[in-house]
């Protein structure tokens, strides 16, 4: 089995992917960009000029790079584009990497779940796989969000449904060689509780692969969450995320498309990179994922 | 053969139960419609009348049983805002959104599949490379902002076509792009890494050793294989005709099922909410039964019953 072969040969892997003279120029660029976000979303406290939500009714949908006070122009109320670029930044990052943490914990517990017990559990597990894969996920979110009414943890831990299916096909197929193979049952034989043999002996042997497949699912929980947010459906003012300031920025498409085409370029921007980084990931720890 | 169809089916019909009741338990369990309806000033004898004559003063479970029974019989209820039956709502909504993930699905597979094949045929060419770098881009480009970038572009700039409504053929025009152009994208990308798996594989160089010519190769041997996987992605592209453009036509104010969908969770219309849940259900759940048998017919080894890889 080829996924049985790449875990095996994967420590040595792991070891060549992080060398840095290998990556090519656009993966590096992808690497710089997401940095720079990070430490936008990190640091948005410092480094907004102004209060996201402070209106300035004087200067009202300004342009960009007009006035010094203003980089970025600003919307309909006289709010700085950049202040709430940089604090929408923070929210939509808030939410990917709560909802995609939340999604691999779920997703490779119940895989485990599934290889451990089979049977029951594990046809359960596969019924359960089967029915998020019927159901288009933005409709399911669509639904929940709208009738559970909103705030920010429901939307992070229904975001951290999406996906979880992959990680729990992964995990139990994974676990399921794994207990094939000596280490696991040497350490089982020498009475290590289950629990013990799955956290710290089998986890630490497909974590590559998961890692991988959280980096193949982060973008598509930023496209998600921008389009929820887009749709009004989403994060709700007064806060704001990338796809709420698109949403919001569409009426004014044609007196002031900067309002909108700003945080468009830093969604499609930070997907493209994370993306980036993941197919070369892949391609680098474990080929056989897809 | 027979096994194998009747496991799928029951697969997809306890699949199909699993969706009726998590409509069932999301929808009426977060919060109490007859007060959200009628709004909060309304004399308790009106939301009494109210709750009484949708069912909800019954017992939860009594309520579950009922809408199953209710959709046995085809019943899916009635839509609390218009009055009208939710079924007839959704369904005079159908063709709509079939106008726009119809041709869109035309698209996809008229360059999707030739582009994929054709690159993996020539694998870093500058061909492949564009196929690829489009693919990347198709994926992070997410679909409202290409609309809003097309009506920027072709309605506000250069004013050749509306930016929203459904008058005339050419409101059609740019949701359809929209929808075609990152699905295109992404069944390219598929299209030729199923591909290029199939063709690295030692029977094609087999085939090629006993003197046949590339073009037998690729025809007899490498498409049909590379078929089997492409085809469980057409699957999904089909089964979410229904739910695919619900942010398109939302962009382009397109009056089909997916506009439909948002305005009835902004208004909390449970019935129609919960008949396009089970809508979309189906349609996914049939396509992917009708894959699964496709997966019999294209791939002998299925047919075995040796289904050791589910």
């Amino acid at each position: 089995m080829s996924i049985f072969d790449a875990s095996t040969t994967q420590p040595s892997r792991a070891r060549r992917a992080l060398r840095w003279p290998d990556m090519p120029w656009y993966v590096m660029l992808a690497a710089a960009w997401l940095l720079l976000v990070l430490a936008v979303a990190l640091l948005a406290d410092v480094i907004t000029p102004y209060v996201y939500t402070a209106m300035d009714l004087k200067y009202r949908l300004v342009p960009p790079f007009q006035t010094l006070a203003h980089p970025l122009g600003t919307d309909e109320l006289g709010r700085d584009v950049l202040s709430r670029l940089i604090v929408s930044i923070r929210v939509s990052l808030l939410i990917a990497f709560g909802a995609t943490v939340i999604s691999a914990v779920l997703g490779t517990t119940l895989g485990f779940l599934a290889a451990h017990f089979r049977g029951i559990v594990e046809q359960a597990v596969l019924m359960l796989a089967d029915f998020q894969a019927a159901l288009p996920f933005l409709i399911l979110a669509l639904s929940v969000l709208a009738f559970f009414g909103n705030s920010l943890p429901l939307l992070i831990g229904l975001m951290g449904l999406y996906g979880w299916e992959r990680y729990a096909r992964i995990a139990r197929g994974l676990a399921i060689s794994a207990s094939a193979q000596g280490y696991a049952t040497a350490i089982t034989q020498l009475g290590a509780k289950p629990t013990r043999v799955y956290l710290r002996h089998i986890l630490p042997n497909i974590a590559s692969t998961l890692i991988v497949s959280m980096t193949l699912i982060f973008p598509e929980v930023i496209l998600l969450e921008s389009g929820l947010s887009f749709l009004g459906l989403g994060v709700q003012p007064p806060m704001t995320s990338l796809g709420n300031m698109v949403g919001y920025g569409r009426e004014y498409i044609t007196r002031a498309s900067w309002i909108m085409l700003t945080p468009a370029m830093v969604i499609v921007l930070t997907t493209l990179a994370v993306s980036l980084l993941g197919d070369w990931l892949r391609d680098r720890l474990d080929p056989t994922l897809d | 053969m027979i096994p194998f169809i009747l496991t799928r089916l029951l697969r997809a019909l306890i699949t199909i139960a699993l969706v009726v009741t998590f409509a069932f338990v999301v929808l009426r369990l977060s919060g109490d419609p007859a007060t959200i309806i009628l709004g909060p000033e309304a004399p308790p004898e009106a939301i009494e009348a109210f709750r009484k004559s949708w069912g909800l003063d019954q017992p939860v479970l009594v309520q579950y049983f009922q809408y199953f029974l209710a959709i046995f019989q085809g019943d899916l209820g009635m839509s609390m805002r218009d009055g009208r039956p939710a079924f007839e709502l959704v369904v005079e909504r159908i063709p709509a959104t079939l106008a726009l993930t119809l041709p869109a699905l035309m698209l996809k597979l008229a360059i999707g599949l030739p582009a994929g094949v054709y690159a993996a045929l020539h694998q870093g060419t500058a061909f492949d490379r564009t196929v690829m770098v489009a693919a990347v881009f198709g994926f992070a480009i997410p679909s409202f902002v290409l609309a809003l970038g097309l009506v920027l572009v072709f309605a506000v700039n250069l004013g050749w076509l509306p930016s929203g409504g459904r008058d005339t053929v050419w409101h059609a025009i740019l949701p359809i792009i929209t929808l075609g152009a990152g699905g295109a994208a992404a069944l390219a990308r598929f299209t030729r890494s199923a591909m290029l798996e199939v063709l690295g594989r030692p029977y094609i160089r087999t085939a090629s050793a006993k003197g046949l010519s590339w073009a037998v190769v690729v025809r007899g041997h490498a498409l049909p294989n590379a078929a089997i996987p492409t085809v469980t992605l057409i699957g999904f592209l089909v089964g979410s005709l229904i739910a695919g453009a619900v942010v398109v036509e939302s962009v382009f104010s397109w009056p089909g099922v997916g506009r439909l969908l948002v305005v009835a969770v902004a208004n909390r219309d449970l019935a129609v909410v919960q008949c396009i849940l089970l809508l979309v259900a189906t349609t996914m759940v049939t396509s992917n039964l009708i894959v699964d048998f496709l997966y019999g017919a294209l791939d002998p080894r299925l047919r075995q019953g040796a289904r050791a890889a589910a």
